[in-house]
């Protein structure tokens, strides 16, 4: 690949480069690449924001104020926000320099073409080459070119999140870091969406895949407020073992432009927001991601309206799942489990 | 098409609601399996209509409640005398799966806690059982007993939710063992080595047969040995009127009788009402004296008790030398759990079925004699050829009502169905195995396919033998064969000789003691017989469909009871 090019198609990339444009470009490439539904989209790469930050003198400037600041460590919090502010600041006042968003206008134009959607929306998602997950901003349902670079510069800016800052510094990483690439996707206006994990989180179990979801777009699940449904799925059967169907009051929607929290109706707080085949569909593109990564997956998923069941159901992206501690189920968990399938499973 | 409706009208008569109408019947579910455990000899109206309904319920209540996912209860109906069953099946997968999930939460408090939830269930029966026992049924008014009919009813009820719970929550472990033994040791629960781990469980069957045996033993002490072993228990009971000595004891045995919490709140005969409970004929039990005393001193039922709980220890600690080291911890629970499913199934009907049987009788044999008294029915016991809501008709002012053209009818009728005997299976699949294959094993369900209808017996054509049947407890005997069909005939049996029945229940219990070996023409690896069997240790084939039809009293018969092999020698 030639090392002058700066942005690339999902599909022309791969788990190989990672330090090329983050990990989450890397990951959508991989993704791509196998088959596996992924919205369509491109990458921005990470060199793209050092050109960004060396020509505007961005760099210089946030470097020479965080010099000026000296040790971090152990300073009052106060500090990471006044930090972040500032070096935002630095980076969102500067203007990106034309040919940037020429080779970002081209991208985006022919992503209008593909799709048949002119101004097409889109998320636009950090992608640094270490997982850092909440660390950055995402910005949904990004409409238009002038949006679009404003977003991006946005997203490089969220390197400097005062949480993304207070990471570093405790962590002995030097402040000034994190350059991001930037995954802008074709944005799935979902009716529901969700994550699945292949892992039980708190316990290690790894025989069943557990999917919480709500109405509207992912935001509404991932960012762990709101009442959700939750369905566990048997992962060798996949039978649906366990429902349970959370009030949803609020949910993240998509209209014009941008995504903003919304009530639920009443009539759909209380019904499952996915029917039964789509919850064996999604817990089916789990099992497949745990299959061809290796190892359980931490995922983002959404289903589409506009697109017709069974190829509804989309893979955002995904992650190594982190489990909180490897605690053997209990004699009791595995009596129950063996009853239920030998004799009860039809 | 008269002789149709005529035949119609007959059928629709006996129990009415619960009567097995092909027509309707078959309809609605294409195939019934006949309870061959509690059918034979057939049952009175009463006790028909009483289980169709309520055993009927607690099997709906308890799928319910458990979420069983592929069963959410039985349909019973009566056909001459005998009882059917037909299991509304889940077919459809993801009903299955979304019972399964209430299923896994449901079932987890009973593997946790299963002997703390049984206890709890057996006080909460016990005072339901102390309420009725409040009513003085004979110098009740006619509208206190108008009310006890719902009162048994009730009680009737809540005892099959609780029996059902319990059952459906400890067998599906006793499965789980048995298709793990098989499948990762080629150990089959009729193996003796299987058997060895589920026996010599301390529990109130083993507590009364050895109390019944205790006061043997003061009746030697006492020098009234010979009072027992030259009467027959009908006169034993005048005897002992005759010298203090036999008036303490008397008086001793029935403050056990009357004080113990089962006592002798025991029916003699387990499903129906028209035979007496053991307070109201104290011969039973004492019959149950004697035979333990004509067994000498020498039957130590405590050293026998012991000596195989120490076997089944053995066995369990041989059998997990044998599992990997990672799996030990769940095989022994399973194994505990499974022993606990044995032990429940033996013990349960005291404080269940037989206990509130008793109550029922005690109830409604005083309603008998009150419609008896006003010419409502001819006889106290012909209350047993009426139902409830007949009852409750009637109860309030009996002299203005005559149900005698309704029970002489019933009573014929019922004496009639004891000539005949009634197909295994009605169904209008092909075959009757295909009934099996289509509407029964489908419904997983634990307690129809191990004691109800049982497992089918695997001839082996090179032993050779006259009937098959499934080992309930392993071993060889050969001896007398014994017929008998119904309890007031076990007194017949003699020490040594085959017991050759349709099925056996607790009352039987000590005849256990006496014989060489068991038949029985129905169950399964946990039915009654086989259970038994084991705790005693005598060779036991359960489940042979025609043994009390094949073999006759006096015929000598071999028995190898861990092939299922039973040769009848004399032909």
């Amino acid at each position: 690949m030639s090392s002058d090019k700066l942005i690339f198609w999902f599909e022309e990339l791969g788990q190989e480069h990672n330090n090329l444009v983050g990990k989450k470009c890397a990951n959508l490439g991989e993704m791509t690449r196998m088959g596996l539904p992924v919205p369509p989209g491109f990458a921005i790469s990470i060199a793209v924001y050092r050109k960004f930050a060396e020509e505007t003198g961005g760099a210089e400037e946030a470097s020479r104020y965080v010099s000026s600041l000296g040790e971090l460590k152990g300073q009052n919090v106060a500090i990471f926000d006044e930090l972040s502010q500032n070096i935002r600041g630095v980076i969102e006042g500067k203007e990106v320099p034309e040919d940037i968003k020429r080779l970002v206008g081209s991208y985006y134009e022919e992503m209008g073409n593909k799709t048949g959607i002119p101004d097409v929306a889109v998320s636009v998602r950090s992608s640094g080459t270490e997982s850092r997950p909440g660390m950055f901003e995402t910005y949904l349902n990004v409409v238009g070119i002038e949006d679009l670079i404003d977003k991006i510069k946005k997203v490089w800016g969220s390197a400097y999140t005062s949480r993304a800052i207070a990471f570093r510094v405790n962590k002995d990483i030097p402040v000034i870091g994190d350059e991001l690439g930037v995954a802008v996707s074709k944005m799935v206006k979902a009716r529901s969406a969700g994550i699945a994990f292949t892992v039980n989180p708190v316990t290690g179990d790894t025989s069943k895949i557990i999917i919480d979801a709500n109405w509207g777009i992912g935001e509404g699940v991932v960012s762990g407020a709101e009442n959700v449904d939750r369905f566990v799925v048997d992962k060798e059967a996949f039978t649906i073992l366990d429902t349970y169907i959370g009030k949803k009051a609020k949910q993240v929607i998509t209209e014009k432009r941008g995504a903003y929290w919304d009530d639920v109706p009443l009539e759909k707080q209380s019904i499952p927001c996915m029917s039964n085949d789509e919850i064996v569909a999604v817990a089916k593109l789990a099992i497949l991601l745990e299959e061809r990564l290796g190892e359980p997956q931490d995922m983002e998923w959404a289903i589409d309206p506009e697109s017709i069941p069974p190829n509804n159901v989309f893979l955002l992206q995904t992650r190594p799942a982190k489990v909180a501690a490897k605690k053997p189920e209990s004699v009791t968990d595995r009596m129950i489990d063996l009853i239920t399938k030998r004799f009860y499973s039809p | 098409m008269s002789e149709k409706k005529q035949q119609k009208v007959k059928i629709w008569d006996a129990v009415p609601g619960y009567d097995f109408i092909k027509e309707i019947d078959i309809a609605e579910m294409p195939s019934w399996f006949q309870d061959g455990t509690h059918s034979i000899p057939p049952v009175t109206p009463m006790f028909g209509y009483q289980w169709a309904r309520y055993c009927g319920h607690g099997l709906k209540f308890a799928c319910t409640e458990l979420s069983i996912p592929t069963c959410k209860g039985w349909e019973i109906r009566i056909l001459n005398g005998g009882i059917y069953c037909a299991f509304h099946i889940v077919r459809d997968r993801k009903e299955i799966a979304e019972r399964e999930g209430k299923f896994r939460q449901a079932l987890r408090p009973w593997i946790e806690g299963f002997d703390s939830l049984w206890a709890g269930y057996k006080q909460e029966l016990l005072s339901i059982y102390t309420k009725l026992l409040e009513l003085d049924v004979d110098n009740a008014t006619n509208l206190q007993l108008y009310y006890h009919n719902y009162d048994l009813m009730h009680a009737y009820m809540r005892m099959w939710e609780i029996h059902f719970m319990a059952m459906y929550s400890s067998f599906n472990t006793w499965l789980l063992l048995e298709a793990m033994t098989k499948e990762r040791f080629g150990i089959s629960d009729q193996d003796p080595e299987f058997q060895d781990m589920m026996r010599g469980f301390n529990n109130k069957v083993y507590q009364m047969d050895k109390k019944l045996w205790e006061f043997g033993q003061l009746a030697i002490e006492m020098n009234l040995e010979d009072t027992f072993k030259e009467n027959k228990p009908q006169s034993i009971l005048g005897k002992l009127q005759q010298s203090e000595k036999g008036k303490e004891w008397f008086k001793k045995f029935m403050d056990y009788m009357k004080t113990d919490d089962v006592g002798g709140w025991r029916m003699r005969r387990f499903t129906d009402l028209n035979e007496p409970y053991w307070l109201e004929d104290p011969a039973t039990p004492i019959g149950l004296v004697k035979d333990n005393i004509m067994r000498g001193i020498s039957y130590d039922l405590e050293a026998t008790r012991a000596e195989i709980a120490k076997r089944r220890e053995a066995a369990i600690a041989a059998f997990l030398s044998r599992v990997p080291q990672e799996e030990k911890d769940l095989f022994e629970g399973i194994i505990r759990l499974s022993g606990k499913a044995s032990s429940y199934s033996e013990e349960h009907d005291l404080y269940c079925e037989l206990f509130v049987h008793a109550l029922m009788r005690r109830g409604y044999l005083a309603m008998g004699r009150r419609l008896t008294e006003q010419g409502t029915i001819d006889t106290p016991d012909d209350i047993f050829m009426m139902n409830p809501d007949e009852i409750d008709r009637v109860m309030m002012i009996p002299e203005s009502h005559d149900m005698r053209w309704i029970t002489r009818r019933r009573k014929a009728a019922w004496k009639e169905t004891h000539k005949n005997s009634n197909p295994l299976v009605i169904t209008n699949r092909a075959s009757i195995e295909e009934a099996i294959k289509l509407d029964l094993l489908p419904s997983g369900d634990a307690i129809a396919i191990k004691i109800i209808v049982g497992e089918m017996p695997q001839p082996k054509p090179e032993l050779k033998a006259d009937l098959w049947g499934i080992c309930g407890c392993s071993g060889e005997a050969e001896g007398i064969a014994r017929v008998v069909i119904m309890y007031e005939d076990l007194k017949k049996v003699q020490p040594g000789d085959i017991l050759v029945c349709p099925s056996t229940n607790p009352t039987w219990t000590p005849v256990f003691g006496l014989v060489r070996g068991v038949i029985t023409d129905t169950g399964g690896t946990l039915c009654h017989a086989a259970i038994i069997g084991r705790e005693y240790g005598v060779p036991t084939i359960v489940n042979t469909q025609q043994s009390t039809s094949k073999i006759k009293t006096g015929q000598r018969v071999k028995m190898d009871a861990a092939n299922g092999a039973i040769y009848i020698l004399d032909k």
